[in-house]
């Protein structure tokens, strides 16, 4: 009773997380029909330049976390054009180069960061829900995904960029010939997926030690989600998150943290077996 | 499918042809005769294994353009067996090599089986995935107790009960130049084979898969079992490589699983030499290694990095390659010059 508890509340927690972290996958994936394999790498990126900006630069946390998160938006803009784009026409090339600069900031890390684990300050105190101590953390997250999502549906529905992102997404032809041009397109949704992955990396490195190959699991998960899901349907994103996020915490809970690790792997296996389209998929 | 319109040389022009490639392997066989040992015969033992993953990257990610980023996967599980199959059923290194690169070609063919069936990035996601679950599963509890954990799995190499017999001296020499035999003749047989099949009818299938699918899948390509065949093939490149690699340096770790280990390098080579070609590759491959572990005393684990930007570079800015561009270069102006000399006769 007490585990199903546990699940229950720190799934739903995770669900959250997951859902804002696919989110801005899912924007690059729609717009591009490709992943961006360096969307780990900058959920890593933020939780270490933060570190440094705590640690060794000793900036105080409110202007720590917004420079951060500039740099980890800049950043993403810059794999964006110069990886991204000019090979945007051959999936393998993307492949090649985007799995490249993850590696290169993997190396990077370990080489400038060490293997051991680093943290962020957590935010302190903690409340009884269900009786269970839950970290004040948590329900900062919570407050603050919630917050992301709706911002983002609110980017997509209300605003031309939005409109337009959700337009190439649909299909890159059509909305060449209305007028709007993919390419820049594609350039907001480097920055806001960036945005997505930076404020995610912020909010869990207090309770996920960093590491420099953290950004994988994540990534993984947001790929799963994303296809399980079907790409660019943000219902789908939301029941995708749920079902990864409870998956993934009642194999931590029952099997142990070790196997928890193959979750994507077999929920990826999965969908390919039962459901290539995804979940809510229409077929090709 | 009808060949393609090369005219066939001539029985005696493909003789001459070879020629030269069998005279650079026979003096390349011969390097510990002539005196090469110690560390450097090591490197290009490791260095011929070595070529058995770039061959099997090349055959068939650089004709179907289906970027398989999982080779440490199947080379690692391919070593990972090897040692288990050693240590909890005793059989000898010397005969568990079969068995292990078989084990590990099952189990790649049945995890990669459901993402060949469908297009798109699965493939490419699924072989990224692979190696890190795995480096994951080898370090943490249940199983870090039976697969040996950080340490890895120990026992004793190949041909080593029988090593012990020799003299102290000759030891480590036999141990060495056996070793080195062994992988260039895996590494020539490598390289016949996965030359036969990239220029077979097959391998034009593959790279029909490579240029488009849905039209290849209308002329009449089975392309299910094309991408199929073709990732047998490549992988059982890659489980020896892993299995032969294992029997000749134990322990086995988890490093086989990272892929600064065993995919960057092979990687870089199929780039740098040309996707599809083959021989590219070959050249690129023992250029390659070497540098990377001539670089390891320079800049250590910067040569990642450093492999990492060129590898960016290539694929933006030649994605074609440059090996085997100048090979074929040198080969035309050599056979002009030739040709020249035999007119004035």
């Amino acid at each position: 009773m007490e585990e199903l508890k546990y699940i229950l509340i720190f799934g739903s927690f995770h669900s959250l997380t997951y859902l804002v972290f696919s989110l801005g996958f899912s924007l690059v994936f729609g717009v591009a029909r490709l992943p961006n394999l360096t969307y780990g790498a900058l959920y890593v990126l933020t939780g270490y330049s933060t570190y440094v900006f705590l640690n060794y630069l000793n900036t105080p946390l409110y202007l720590a976390v917004p420079v951060s998160i500039l740099l980890t938006a800049a950043i993403s803009l810059a794999i964006g054009e110069s990886v991204i784009k000019p090979a945007i026409k051959f999936p393998v090339s993307v492949f090649i180069t985007t799995v490249a600069v993850a590696y290169i900031f993997e190396e990077l890390f370990s080489i400038q960061m060490g293997l051991k684990p680093v943290t962020l300050p957590l935010y302190p105190g903690t409340t009884s829900i269900l009786g269970i101590p839950v970290s004040n953390h948590w329900l900062l997250i919570t407050a603050v995904c919630l917050a992301m999502t709706l911002a983002l549906l609110a980017f997509l529905y209300k605003t031309s960029t939005g409109k337009a992102i959700r337009a190439v997404a649909e299909s890159w032809e059509e909305s060449m010939r209305l007028g709007i041009n993919p390419l820049r397109v594609l350039r907001a949704t480097f920055l806001i997926s960036g945005v997505y992955a930076a404020l995610t990396g912020i909010l869990l490195a207090p309770l996920k030690a960093l590491t420099p190959t953290a950004g994988w699991s994540p990534l993984f998960a947001a790929f799963a989600i994303v296809v399980m899901g079907g790409i660019g349907n943000i219902l789908g994103t939301v029941v995708a998150s749920l079902v990864y996020g409870f998956i993934e915490q009642s194999m931590v809970y029952v099997l142990g943290g070790g196997i928890a690790r193959v979750a994507p792997l077999i929920l990826i296996l999965l969908i390919l077996v039962f459901r290539p389209h995804g979940l809510f998929g229409r077929g090709e | 499918m009808s060949r393609l319109a090369f005219s066939k040389p001539s029985k005696l022009k493909r003789v001459g042809s070879i020629l030269p490639a069998l005279f650079i392997a026979a003096i390349y066989m011969l390097l510990p005769t002539f005196g090469l040992r110690g560390f450097w015969l090591d490197v290009l033992t490791r260095v011929n294994i070595f070529l058995l993953i770039t061959l099997s990257l090349d055959l068939y990610s650089g004709t179907t353009f289906y970027l398989n980023l999982g080779v440490p996967f199947t080379v690692g599980c391919a070593a990972y067996s090897l040692a288990l199959l050693n240590r909890y059923l005793g059989v000898p290194v010397e005969y568990a090599i079969l068995p292990s690169a078989a084990i590990s070609l099952v189990l790649s063919l049945v995890i990669f089986l459901p993402s060949l069936r469908v297009r798109g990035a699965y493939f490419s996601i699924m072989s990224l995935l692979l190696p890190i679950v795995m480096a994951g599963i080898v370090t943490s509890q249940p199983f870090s107790l039976y697969l040996g954990g950080e340490g890895g799995i120990t026992y004793s190499p190949l041909f080593f009960s029988y090593a012990r017999g020799l003299p102290v001296k000759e030891r480590a020499f036999f141990l060495q130049s056996t070793y080195f035999y062994i992988s260039s003749i895996a590494a020539i047989i490598a390289f016949i084979v996965s030359y036969k099949v990239a220029y077979s009818d097959f391998g034009f299938m593959m790279r029909s898969v490579g240029q488009d699918e849905l039209l290849a899948e209308a002329s009449g390509v089975n392309t299910v079992r094309v991408k199929l065949v073709g990732f047998l093939i490549s992988s059982s490149l890659a489980s020896f490589a892993g299995s032969i690699y294992a029997a000749m340096r134990p322990p086995v770790t988890v490093d086989v699983f990272i892929p600064a280990n065993t995919l960057v390098p092979p990687l870089t080579a199929v780039i740098l030499g040309g996707m599809g070609t083959i021989v590219g590759p070959t050249i690129a491959n023992y250029f390659i290694l070497l540098v990377y572990e001539a670089l390891w005393d320079v800049i250590g684990r910067w040569r990642v990095v450093l492999y990492m930007c060129l590898l960016i570079v290539l694929v933006l800015l030649r994605p074609q390659g440059i090996v085997y561009y100048l090979y074929t270069k040198l080969k035309r102006l050599v056979s002009s010059k030739i040709a020249e000399l035999t007119a004035g006769v």
